[in-house]
């Protein structure tokens, strides 16, 4: 675990006066797959949102502590330079009401790019990594929103992975897929962390020990302030977790 | 056990002597005396227009389409120029109100809520301005036209003029756009404003390329609404456009619309024929704008059908 990829040091959020997160270390390895899982409400969504700043949306959010990314604080860059860095996939598949190549080229085309042939590599590009070239190439002009949920959600995929992104962020992504579209989602997490930082909120235990290579484990005391319990090699925390409470949630004994 | 039997005992008795055929009669009266009165206020309806297309009609030629009108007190002559005066007028005052309205609401909806969280006196500022867009939207057109009057007419010293009378119209027209934007703002999903701003688009990128596309539909039937009354009002440009009947040369020029020389007509000649053939192609004009606005609104929703 040296490259790690993102560091938070005693870091804290707090939602107005209510602290959701509670000085938390944690070390997320470079081009590895790390599951955040633990019960609703423990702050596991709000600790990846953090890595975006996508928390910055929200009024009245105040953190403390630092998060890093390759070293660097993030709560000091552009949040708009960070977040093409940090790509990320919401639970629900989230395509715009436009074509499925203008689903893809929209990142690039944010940052300036306008060359049509560029932009054809790039979604082709994007849509192979996905595993969706196939399904899609002869209907690029085809809206997204036409797309089945499976599909769609890789749609969001290439589309986040179009912006060139080091680290993909996954809030739950296949909460609202069938079985055989989640297997399709899982196989490509496993593919994509060769080449990206990939940190997945999950409440499904057996799809948390499939796909991830790390897993944290986030629990609320009775402050309802959500804290790392423990961090380690997915095998270990499935296996042979160090913490009581750990071991009662993998077990399934509350949760 | 004896309360239920006593129960079921006077029901019944009820049953017995309960008179349906009485109460099947009242119930005919009743649904009888609605549908009459359905009738007669669809009757009033068909028989107002109908008075005014058939009456109209027979002054409807196409000589009074191409020819303008020669003024005075006979009401001779055609209605060619009020009909260029009216698009003229809802051209400039759209021109003035979208910008304005569809920016108002752009701020109200997708940057006030942000900014009302850091200052107090920013907060108090947005919701008298959201109090006042509701308030307007409900006062008397005549009020619109004298404050016009007051402002562009005599203040400004536009005079009466195609310039005071957009101004005015769009200050007319104006919360019915800011609502209808707004509305259409707010039915654009959250979802994609995050997507955007997750990928890396500023937030005016995200506005310009995302929500405003995904909201235009909604935008363009607030525009669509504003045409229509523009056409049909006459107050507001009664004080505020003059009455020249010639056909105006410069956004200073006074003019008439064709509701505005409808009113003339009736009033001021005795070209009652002439006022109704004017109000046949006023009822036309309406119709078919109403028309489009319906196919337009059908889209839209059917589009937010698919979207969901």
């Amino acid at each position: 675990m040296n490259d790690s990829k993102l560091v938070t040091i005693n870091y804290s959020l707090y939602y107005g006066n209510f602290q959701a997160l509670k000085d938390i270390n944690i070390k997320i390895p470079e081009n590895k797959v790390t599951a955040l899982i633990g019960p609703s409400g423990c702050g596991k969504s709000t600790f990846l949102r953090s890595f975006n700043r996508m928390n910055d949306l929200i009024p009245g959010v105040r953190t403390e502590g630092s998060v890093l990314l390759d070293g660097e604080d993030l709560f000091k860059m552009d949040p708009v330079a960070l977040r093409q860095n940090v790509g990320m996939v919401f639970q629900k598949p989230n395509p715009f009401p436009k074509s499925i190549f203008d689903n893809i080229a929209y990142g690039p085309r944010v940052t300036g790019l306008k060359d049509r042939h560029k932009l054809e590599e790039i979604v082709e590009r994007s849509l192979r990594s996905a595993a969706l070239w196939d399904e899609v190439k002869d209907s690029l002009g085809k809206s997204g929103l036409e797309l089945s949920g499976g599909q769609q959600q890789r749609l969001c995929i290439a589309r986040a992975l179009a912006v060139e992104p080091t680290v993909i962020l996954m809030d739950e992504p296949a909460a609202s897929l069938d079985p055989i579209a989640t297997l399709r989602i899982e196989d490509l997490i496993h593919k994509l962390s060769e080449n990206y930082t990939i940190v997945i909120v999950t409440h499904n235990m057996q799809q948390a020990g499939r796909v991830s290579d790390y897993t944290a484990f986030f629990y609320t005391d009775e402050t309802r302030a959500g804290q790392l319990v423990e961090f380690d090699e997915t095998k270990t925390i499935f296996t042979n977790p160090s913490d009581q409470r750990t071991e009662d949630y993998i077990t399934g004994r509350f949760g | 056990m004896i309360g239920e039997r006593s129960s079921e005992i006077t029901l019944a008795h009820t049953a017995k002597t309960r008179n349906l055929k009485t109460e099947h009669r009242v119930q005919k009266f009743w649904f009888s005396l609605m549908w009459l009165f359905g009738l007669i206020t669809v009757l009033i309806l068909i028989l107002v227009i109908g008075y005014v297309l058939v009456q109209g009609g027979k002054a409807v030629n196409w000589e009074l389409l191409t020819t303008p009108p020669k003024g005075g007190l006979s009401g001779e002559g055609g209605i060619s120029t009020t009909i260029a005066t009216t698009f003229y007028l809802v051209g400039l005052t759209l021109l003035i109100a979208t910008p304005l309205g569809v920016s108002a609401a752009v701020y109200l909806i997708e940057y006030a809520g942000e900014q009302s969280l850091s200052s107090k006196f920013l907060r108090t500022m947005i919701n008298i301005a959201n109090f006042a867009v509701e308030t307007l939207a409900g006062i008397p057109s005549i009020i619109f036209g004298l404050f016009g009057y007051v402002l562009f007419v005599s203040t400004l010293k536009f005079g009466f003029s195609l310039l005071s009378a957009s101004l005015a119209g769009a200050c007319l027209v104006l919360p019915t756009i800011i609502r209808t934007t707004e509305e259409a703002l707010l039915a654009v999903p959250d979802d994609y404003r995050r997507g955007s701003l997750a990928l890396g688009a500023t937030k005016w990128q995200t506005l310009s390329r995302i929500v405003l596309p995904a909201a235009m539909p909604g935008i363009i039937t607030g525009i669509i609404l504003s045409v229509g009354r523009v056409i049909s009002e006459t107050a507001v440009f009664y004080v505020t456009l003059g009455g020249s009947y010639r056909l105006p040369t410069s956004i200073m020029d006074s003019g008439r619309t064709l509701a505005l020389h409808l009113y003339y007509l009736a009033m001021d000649t005795r070209a009652f024929d002439k006022a109704m053939g004017t109000g046949a192609v006023l009822v036309v004009m309406i119709f078919l704008i109403n028309l489009v606005i319906n196919l337009i609104s059908r889209k839209l929703t059917a589009g937010v059908r698919k979207v969901r």
